[in-house]
């Protein structure tokens, strides 16, 4: 049974074992990204015989339940996108291709093991093995010195950013004796110090999702980061380490504390406003979308200040909506940018009048543009509704006011990115588009962009699943 | 005897030891610094070559990938660890423990068998073509302007000359 | 069904208009936006005409609708895709069916790049707001409040007046979108509000309206609920303080008068206010009435004095509709029968003439190719019947007897004088202003020495159609507003019902 709740991340781990021997005889790159691709989809099969198990504890370390399921299958999915984007962005590239998607499964696998932790154990182990490829990700492009400059920013930041997290593990055992997220904080004693350790694992996980104000790699590394590492990173990093959070605060006696509490408000409605302030003034779209990350995840973090069953379907509904958004956003840079025939394609000015000549992409980013901003007949309303409606129901008005300030502002960049695409052609020549690699990528992401609306227009289906998806509370 | 004092018992060789081990040190460095001798020549700091004056500095980089060799070391030095502990509870861990142990060595395995695919076991391997190409013209430049020369292929990954 | 068909035409339109952009050449895309909004039309004409609205001898309280729609949408939070129609929400679907005719006629002849794009945009925007006139569930009114911000706002950025520069063009329609963006967070913020209050009361999620105006909910929150729902209607309503998008919005809107449909666009805040924020919060709205009165009277002086310090043509109409608004405002406040009617008239009315104005300034800039009116002068029997129609538009803006804008003044201030005797005098005082900026602009325009010196073209048959469509509609309500009155009676009724107690309590304790 224990073994068929963790189907998935096995399977993820032997494609990870089966690559590695691969990439020792071969080093072509349809097959490579073939194979990451087929494991991954096999992963995705893989959580349908987990669904009868759950909710299941597997080892002390880990809990499988149909809260960890559901991110599992978004970061699958977000994982799949990413080889994808991956396989039509390297192809152009002549060498080393295939360790890209080793990397990549890798981190995937770290990113599953995280949303089903239980343990500030294994909880570490995930996010060290999430982080740690993904150094390697995003200076992939290292003939270009910015990617290699923003590899090292993340590598340091997030070493200071893990230095932080032990520390607080080491704090909150001292305090409680336990590790284990349901025993931390139950007996009285050691309050103090058991606080300072929440508040230090909570500036380091707040690091790693680039929550205000621990945010400044952000932009950087996103701008620097080859396409696909950027999409990676701003979904599956995010969602796998925001699930942890979530479960953490559930789950674990220390999260009623009403100092905790505070302490998550400020960090939501800075986050909120900064992201939205700093995204203002840019022209390019990746830093744009860095700083629009911050403020979406703002927007996530009022679930979590919020609490409750409520918080955790918002939770899920906005991090469906921001995996689809970003991933198409993310993705349509990607598909547009080719390193190695230039600069990255993410200056705003490459994308005037992108409707010209590559309709279709056009009109999947003005739709993920659309739905970032939260409007209806896309996805991102659904989620930004949910957003609003945990806050006013857990009376977090200050949270309100800021989310209303915030995607007011956010529309401003929102609509000017839209209306370039639009606008009249004044851009150099664009590479064409239609090698095959190419194709299977737009085609995916015009994929996502129906299905942003559809969901947009009948999100029941989703936000069942949400609500049947709970978090287990072991024993 | 209270706890107090039996610490101190046995911990007082130790601040002995400690003790004199930094007398020592000290001595040595503060008696030569007293006695020895100090001049102040201009070419005193100069490294001595038979008279002739040196070219260049000494500070140069080696093709050879030390630090590749050391990381590659110390990752399966390290898993030297897994197998004496291992080695010390396998009769508690049965057949079962037996299988997965070699499960992790068959992983070590595929590492290795990576890794030497790849080339990062070649101690100096040949930089691509275009490299070596363009390091001679450096290295052109740079003599007829008189400074140190650089070696292709020790600025960069071993892996190059791969796929 | 029909209520579905209803929104479906338009958007399966305007998906069509979309698909045949690039297939097709010329012209296809046109002939389905004006078949489309033909059938819209004729659709609403066929409910006018067939349905019996007169439902003031049924239960007071309840909520009475001619038909519904109803189908499951997020049952997990009581939120479901219900339609339904009442008097009101057909005289508002007629006049949409009126502009969006008028609206792709006028813009017929022009040729413009992305024609399909362009018609599609009309199309979900038309859409967008019978999905407004129809939808009775808070959550689905909301969605279609927000969606067909998309569409006016491309419609502005990338198909806007000519003469503006593209900076300029999006600047505006963004300007317009975060105003009404906004101010639509807060209502929405305010309908969670109102669910939660409902929710604690009786332990039911629904976003239903008819369920939610059962809801009783006193004090500050409820005054801050109401807020919520003032604001953003007040914002579309061009209300005073929440005005700022309208000039630049009108400036840079397409010049070949599809911005008529602004004119619908401004009337869905006077919609959501009889539909949603008198019904659902009387006694905070009672409370709030004399602000609010105060704020439309502010609105008609100010939109008075600031037309007339106008130069571009579009600018001035822009103002002067909002001091149409601010009567309008007045009306509904008063929540009096005749007043409510009054204003609901006055809705049609100002939507009427504004358009009539709109094409007449549009049509002159098409031929003169300017809209400044100091470049402008004694065009009076120079370009054939236009100036004419304009006469009776101004005229007609102005609130001269026979024409719907006088009943509709007239209605407001009759039926909100019992209570409000000083409010409407000083408003009665801003008709004289209104008379003058409607004379001045003519007197400018038409008057004076001539500014060009050879007769332009004529009005085309079809701009000649359109005008005189309007200026028929326009007479025909001010001589038999029982076509109107009789319609929304019921509707008028039952908002006069729920405002009645909670208004003479507050107007009792003023002097």
């Amino acid at each position: 049974m224990q073994i068929v709740a963790i189907l998935a991340p096995l399977i993820v781990t032997a494609t990870i074992v089966l690559t590695i021997g691969a990439v020792a005889f071969t080093r072509s790159h349809r097959i490579m990204a073939g194979l990451s691709s087929t494991g991954l989809v096999l992963a995705l099969l893989g959580l349908i015989p987990a669904s009868i198990t759950v909710p299941i504890q597997v080892t002390p370390l880990y809990i499988v339940d149909g809260f960890g399921l559901f991110y599992m299958a978004l970061i699958l999915i977000a994982a799949l996108i990413s080889a994808i984007l991956a396989y039509a962005y390297f192809e152009t590239q002549s060498d080393y291709r295939a360790e890209f998607y080793i990397l990549l499964l890798c981190a995937t696998l770290g990113a599953l093991s995280l949303v089903v932790c239980s343990h500030l154990a294994s909880l570490f182990i995930g996010i060290e093995l999430v982080s740690v490829p993904l150094y390697g990700m995003v200076a992939y492009a290292y003939r270009d010195s910015v990617s290699l400059e923003s590899g090292l920013k993340y590598m340091i930041l997030s070493g200071v950013a893990s230095a932080f997290f032990l520390f607080g593990m080491a704090l909150m055992f001292a305090a409680s004796g336990s590790l284990t997220f349901t025993h931390i904080g139950q007996n009285p004693g050691g309050s103090q110090l058991l606080l300072l350790g929440v508040g230090m694992l909570v500036v380091g996980l707040a690091f790693k999702l680039s929550i205000a104000p621990f945010h400044l790699w952000t932009p950087d590394v996103y701008q620097g980061a080859p396409g696909p590492a950027s999409t990676f990173l701003a979904t599956v990093s995010k969602v796998a380490i925001f699930a942890a959070l979530l479960r953490f605060f559930q789950t674990s006696p220390v999260a009623q504390n009403a100092w905790l509490h505070v302490l998550i408000i400020a960090l939501a409605f800075i986050s909120m406003l900064v992201g939205n302030l700093l995204a203002l003034r840019q022209n390019n779209l990746k830093r744009l979308l860095g700083y629009s990350s911050i403020a979406h995840l703002g927007y996530i973090l009022t679930a979590i200040a919020a609490g409750g069953p409520l918080a955790a379907t918002a939770v899920g509904v906005y991090f469906a909506v921001y995996i689809l958004t970003s991933l198409g956003a993310f993705g349509v840079v990607s598909v547009v940018s080719s390193p190695f025939t230039g600069t990255e394609a993410s200056d705003l000015s490459n994308y005037r009048g992108l409707f010209r000549h590559q309709p279709t992409l056009a009109v999947t980013l003005a739709v993920m543009m659309i739905s970032l901003a939260g409007i209806p007949i896309t996805f991102g309303f659904i989620g930004k509704f949910y957003a609003l409606l945990v806050a006013v129901n857990s009376g977090l008005w200050w949270l309100v006011a800021a989310l209303i300030i915030g995607s007011a502002m956010g529309l401003y960049y929102y609509l000017r990115v839209t209306f370039i695409l639009f606008g009249a052609y004044e851009g150099d020549a664009q590479k064409s588009l239609t090698e095959s690699s190419s194709r299977t990528a737009i085609m995916a992401l015009s994929l996502l962009a129906a299905l942003v609306i559809a969901l947009g227009i009948y999100p029941t289906p989703l936000i069942d699943l949400v609500n049947v998806a709970g978090i287990a509370v072991p024993a | 005897m209270n706890d107090a004092a039996q610490q101190s018992v046995t911990v007082w060789p130790l601040v002995l030891f400690f003790a004199s081990a930094m007398g020592l040190v000290g001595l040595m460095i503060g008696l030569s610094s007293i006695l020895g001798g100090r001049h102040n020549e201009k070419l005193g700091n100069e490294p001595f070559e038979s008279g002739i004056r040196p070219t260049g500095s000494a500070h140069r980089r080696f093709s050879v990938q030390f630090y590749l060799v050391a990381i590659i070391f110390v990752l399966f030095d390290l898993e030297v660890v897994f197998v004496f502990s291992y080695a010390i509870a396998a009769p508690a861990l049965g057949w079962a423990g037996y299988g997965a142990f070699i499960f992790f060595l068959g992983m070590i395995t595929l590492g290795l068998i990576y890794e030497w695919r790849i080339g990062a076991l070649n101690w100096a391997p040949k930089a691509p073509r275009q490299m070596r190409l363009e390091a001679i013209e450096i290295n052109r430049a740079r003599n007829l302007r008189g400074e140190s020369t650089i070696d292709a292929g020790a600025n960069h990954s071993p892996t190059l000359d791969q796929s | 069904m029909i209520l579905v068909w209803l929104l479906l035409i338009p958007f399966v339109a305007g998906a069509l208009c979309y698909a045949l952009d690039s297939s097709r050449g010329q012209g296809a895309s046109r002939w389905i936006a004006l078949i489309g909004s033909g059938l819209i039309l004729l659709i609403a004409l066929a409910l006018w005409a067939t349905g019996n609205y007169h439902l003031t001898n049924a239960v007071q309280g309840t909520a009475q609708w001619h038909t519904q729609f109803q189908l499951e949408w997020i049952p997990s939070l009581g939120i479901s895709f219900h339609l339904a129609l009442d008097g009101l929400s057909v005289i508002m679907l007629l006049l949409t069916g009126i502009m969006s005719v008028l609206a792709v006629a006028s813009s017929w002849g022009q040729p413009r790049n992305r024609e399909g794009l362009f018609y599609a945009n009309l199309m979900w925007l038309i859409g967008g707001v019978v999905g407004i006139f129809l939808a009775i569930d808070l959550f689905a009114y909301f969605f279609f409040w927000e969606m067909m911000l998309i569409p006016m706002a491309l419609l502005v950025a990338l198909w806007g007046h000519d003469g503006s520069s593209v900076a300029a063009k999006r600047a505006a329609a963004i300007k317009f979108f975060i105003y009404t963006q906004a101010s639509g967070l807060l209502m929405l913020a305010s309908i969670i509000g109102l669910v939660i209050v409902h929710y604690e009361q009786t332990g039911a999620v629904t976003f239903d309206y008819q369920a939610l105006l059962q809801t009783s909910h006193g004090g500050a929150f409820g005054m801050v609920l109401m807020l919520g729902f003032f604001i953003a209607f007040a914002t579309k309503l061009t209300t005073i303080p929440f005005h700022g998008w309208l000039p630049d919005f009108h400036t840079h809107s397409p010049s070949d008068s599809s911005v008529d449909l602004t004119g619908v666009l401004v009337k869905t805040g006077a919609y959501g206010l009889l539909r949603f924020a008198l019904p659902l919060f009387p006694h905070a709205s009672a409370e709030f009435a004399p602000v609010a009165m105060i704020l439309g009277l502010i609105g008609i002086y100010y939109g008075a004095v600031v037309a007339f310090a106008q130069t571009d043509m579009k600018r001035f109409v822009g103002y002067t509709s909002i001091a149409h608004m601010g009567f309008v405002l007045i009306g509904i406040y008063a929540g009096t029968l005749l007043a409510v009617q009054g204003a609901i008239l006055q809705l049609l009315a100002s939507a009427l003439s504004t358009a009539g104005l709109f094409l007449v300034s549009s049509q002159l800039y098409a031929r003169l190719g300017t809209r400044d009116m100091r470049s402008l002068g004694g065009l009076f029997g120079l370009m054939g019947a236009m100036p004419g129609f304009a006469l009776v538009f101004s005229i007609a803006a102005l609130g001269m007897p026979a024409t719907a804008n006088f009943l509709g003044e007239f209605l407001v201030l009759f039926g909100a004088f019992a209570h409000w005797p000083v409010i409407v005098a000083f408003a009665a005082a801003g008709l004289i202003l209104a008379a003058v900026y409607a004379l001045y602009l003519l007197h400018r325009v038409y008057w004076g020495p001539p500014s060009i010196k050879t007769p332009t073209s004529g009005l085309a048959s079809r701009e000649y159609a359109s005008l005189l469509l309007i200026v028929a509609l326009t007479l025909i309500i001010g001589l038999y507003p029982a076509s109107v009155l009789q319609v929304t009676t019921g509707t008028a009724h039952e908002i006069a019902h729920w405002f009645a107690g909670p208004v003479s309590a507050v107007s009792s304790s003023q002097p």
